[in-house]
């Protein structure tokens, strides 16, 4: 967003991106589009209900950072107009919601095209605008569920675990953010926009790849297998218990040389001395055994200094952090100062706390952050800067009820 | 030919990764980009990693594609020639290796684009630990968040970590190239997937920083959830069994429609009852509504019941298989399947993530195995040499 107080460049920077998003998955894209540098003028409206909290709840906080808010009633034909005003000077629309509601505002790409062929849309929708399945809605356990992500995140036997995070809403909006990119490049060459049609569920279908070309080049259907990897054979190589409540470390054994490591930090032990061990497919089919040996090692170990130790004798391992481990004990994170917190405190919450975009730019830095907005705190400087609309002007939409 | 139509028509990309960054290479060759991925002259150990057909490794025949393949009998020779050549240079140790500053491409070539990629980051106390995708989703908090309270942390299945580092390094190597577009000056972007990781957790920092905050946050129990199955973080999403199979069963967004729905039906249990209208009873409210859903659910047929839900715009999501994946009618009608070169063959698979309406993604590519070599005619045969 606009902010006198940055001086470095950034990537995107002069990008104007119209924000009509909520919950997750278009937010995050937005998120990082403003991470980057763009302005983003979030629309929030009355006419609809908060999916996923308002501005002043915790989800909103996390995901809405580096945008400007503007609340337009959007019931009203004003605030539709402004809506469309809007529209005429941004260089990204972008929405998560279901297909045609931007339709029925005149906000749909061939509409605002007509006066800002530059424009580059894109609706993040459920299922994608057409087929059967266009108007089924959807949240990120329905795209796990319907895309193979559940069935096979689990343990043989189970098809009720799944992913324990709304991973597809994240990954739907880093993807939005790649086709963003694109078209923008795209433009620089045409100097015209285009309409981007996401499925968030083919998102989600793609990240079973190379389970997909098995099943459809030899006809075999992948099923849940825990920590096995798959489609190669290593062992051990799972989460252990620990010494602590609920403690658990990772430890994957991928070559030879690495058991070989692995026995000797066990003290070389006359069980871990059996031949079969020495070859891969050996220790493959005797990895329940192994499981439970190392079990028996691990449950009496700090985890973090066992991991050290690992790492340190060649054996990859990792402690299975928290999100307590990860904002509190990473040192790894600290070093690299991932989290901050705002400058500014948030009206609702005091100071936030935020995790950095993780990428590093050595000359348009990205690590410049300003809290999220509440609704009332941008609608003025938002209408001012993209539509030169006067301090009054906005007050006599606000007391119509256009502006909120 | 590659790279002479789509978003990224002309855009040239040297491809230098390993596992952890393959895919950025995909998204952007699927995009239009000229993207040469250079194995290692001793060949690229992931043309061996399963699931295989007839020798060919499908993995890398999915994460490999939409690109040009070549095998330098110079490492180092092929890599400072193509990079003095290319927009953008996707790396994950290989110019270390090679002993090759960054710097000093950019010295040859100054548009050019270097995105970054390692476990951790270039320094910091663990840069040197090995992390493969068990101990990456352990670290990166995936594990933690992932399987039931009687099983272990799991990873998610696939090589999930490579998706996300890839798609953040896309990102990465796009935004630096508008830069460079607009200035001239190109730069490095370093991305530690152990970052990217942890920054795709949903509620998992939230429950870090606001647990005071949420109706059933941590409190006493500590700042993170346990993992517990299914059960979403707000519990009013979850995995129930029908009759023929799973379905992910959710009272959201609309608690009203859905109890109308369970009234209908006669299966509301005392959910009627006004206490439940209590702004302090939504955590009851949910758990009860979850409750009586599980036990009629468990009378439901699954695949009815779910086009049944999704009728009444219920954000219902029955469970499938990769079988029934494969066989979605929705995935079907809007053509997304995609021919993946494989050998002298093709084989089914996976369309692009998104339909750009004017310069659409394709996926292609030639997967055959290169043969050695000079740095001359790699730039020849890929059409960099102009």
């Amino acid at each position: 967003m606009p902010d006198e107080t940055r001086h470095s460049p950034r990537p995107l920077d002069g990008i104007r991106v119209l924000d009509f998003t909520h919950v997750l998955a278009g937010p995050f894209c937005t998120r990082v589009l403003g991470d980057l540098g763009a302005d983003i003028v979030k629309v929030a409206t009355n006419s609809r209900p908060a999916t996923g909290g308002g501005p002043e709840s915790p989800y909103y906080t996390m995901w809405n950072r580096n945008k400007r808010l503007l609340q337009l009633n959007l019931a009203r034909p004003e605030a539709q107009q402004i809506a469309r005003d809007l529209a005429a000077k941004a260089d990204i629309i972008i929405d998560n919601f279901s297909v045609g509601v931007l339709d029925r505002w005149g906000l749909d790409w061939h509409s605002v095209a007509q006066t800002n062929p530059g424009v580059i849309s894109i609706a993040m929708s459920g299922m994608g605008s057409s087929g059967p399945w266009a108007s089924y809605v959807t949240f990120a356990p329905t795209i796990h569920a319907l895309a193979g992500l559940t069935y096979l995140t689990g343990v043989p036997g189970r098809n009720d675990i799944g992913v324990g995070f709304s991973y597809n809403d994240h990954m739907a909006g880093l993807h939005a953010a790649t086709a963003l990119l694109a078209a923008l490049e795209a433009r620089r060459a045409t100097g015209r926009g285009q309409r981007i049609d996401m499925s968030q569920f083919e998102v989600g279908v793609g990240f079973s790849g190379p389970a997909l070309l098995d099943w459809f080049a030899n006809g075999v259907a992948a099923e849940p297998i825990a920590n096995d990897p798959p489609w190669r054979i290593a062992a051990p190589h799972n989460t252990y218990p620990c010494a602590g409540e609920d403690r658990w470390i990772a430890i994957a054994v991928e070559t030879d040389q690495q058991w070989q490591s692995l026995r000797a930090l066990l003290g070389d032990p006359a069980w871990a001395r059996n031949a079969e061990f020495d070859s891969a497919d050996g220790r493959w089919q005797r990895r329940a055994e192994l499981d439970a040996q190392l079990t028996s090692w691990t449950a009496r170990q700090d985890p973090y200094d066992l991991m050290q130790r690992c790492q340190q004798a060649g054996v990859p391992a990792g402690v299975v952090q928290t999100g307590e481990d990860l904002t509190q004990r990473d040192p790894q994170l600290q070093h690299t100062n991932f989290f901050f917190e705002h400058d500014d405190p948030h009206p609702t919450f005091g100071p936030i706390n935020g995790d950095r975009l993780p990428l590093r730019f050595s000359k348009t830095d990205a690590a410049q952050y300003r809290r999220p907005q509440i609704f009332g705190e941008s609608n003025t400087t938002i209408l001012s800067d993209w539509l030169s609309m006067s301090a009054e002007q906005v007050q006599s939409a606000a007391a119509e009820g256009i502006v909120e | 030919m590659l790279g002479s139509t789509g978003s990224l028509a002309g855009v040239r990309v040297l491809d230098l990764t390993d596992d952890r960054a393959i895919y950025a290479g995909k998204l952007l060759g699927d995009l239009g980009a000229s993207v040469l991925r250079l194995e290692p002259p001793e060949g690229d150990p992931l043309r061996r990693r399963g699931p295989t057909h007839n020798g060919e490794s499908l993995w890398h025949a999915f994460f490999a594609s939409s690109r040009s393949h070549a095998r330098p009998e110079s490492d180092i020779e092929a890599i400072l020639a193509l990079a003095s050549s290319a927009d953008i240079l996707i790396d994950c140790g290989r110019l270390r290796s090679a002993q090759i500053s960054p710097g000093d491409l950019l010295d040859a070539n100054p548009a050019l684009v270097v995105v970054d990629v390692s476990s951790f980051g270039p320094d910091g106390p663990w840069a040197d630990y090995q992390a493969p995708a068990l101990v990456a989703e352990a670290l990166g908090g995936v594990a933690a968040t992932s399987g039931d309270s009687d099983t272990p942390p799991l990873k998610l299945f696939g090589d999930q970590y490579a998706f996300i580092a890839g798609v953040y390094a896309a990102i990465a190597a796009l935004a630096a190239l508008r830069h460079a577009r607009e200035t001239g000056a190109g730069q490095i972007v370093s991305l530690a997937v152990h970052e990217a990781l942890a920054s795709v957790l949903e509620h998992v920092l939230m429950w870090a920083w606001f647990d005071d905050q949420l109706p059933f946050g941590a409190g006493s129990a500590g700042a993170f959830l346990p993992r517990q199955g299914s059960l979403h973080w707000s519990r009013a999403y979850q995995v129930m069994q029908a009759n023929g199979g799973a379905i992910m069963i959710t009272p959201t967004p609309d608690f009203q429609a859905q109890l109308a729905w369970l009234v209908e039906e006669d299966a509301h249990d005392d959910l009627l009852d006004p206490k439940y209208a209590e702004p302090e009873n939504i955590v009851l409210l949910i758990e009860r509504s979850m409750d009586a859903l599980r036990r009629w659910t468990a009378t439901k047929d699954v695949e009815p019941f779910f086009h049944e839900a999704q009728r009444r715009h219920h954000p219902y999501g029955w469970v499938m298989p990769i079988p029934e994946v494969a066989a979605n009618p929705q995935l079907e009608a809007r053509d997304w399947w995609t021919d993946y070169p494989l050998g002298e063959q093709t084989v089914k698979g996976p369309g692009p993530p998104y339909r750009m309406a004017d310069t659409p993604a394709q996926i292609g590519g030639d997967p055959s195995r290169p043969e050695p070599a000079s740095a001359e005619q790699i730039l020849n045969e890929i059409g960099w040499a102009d």
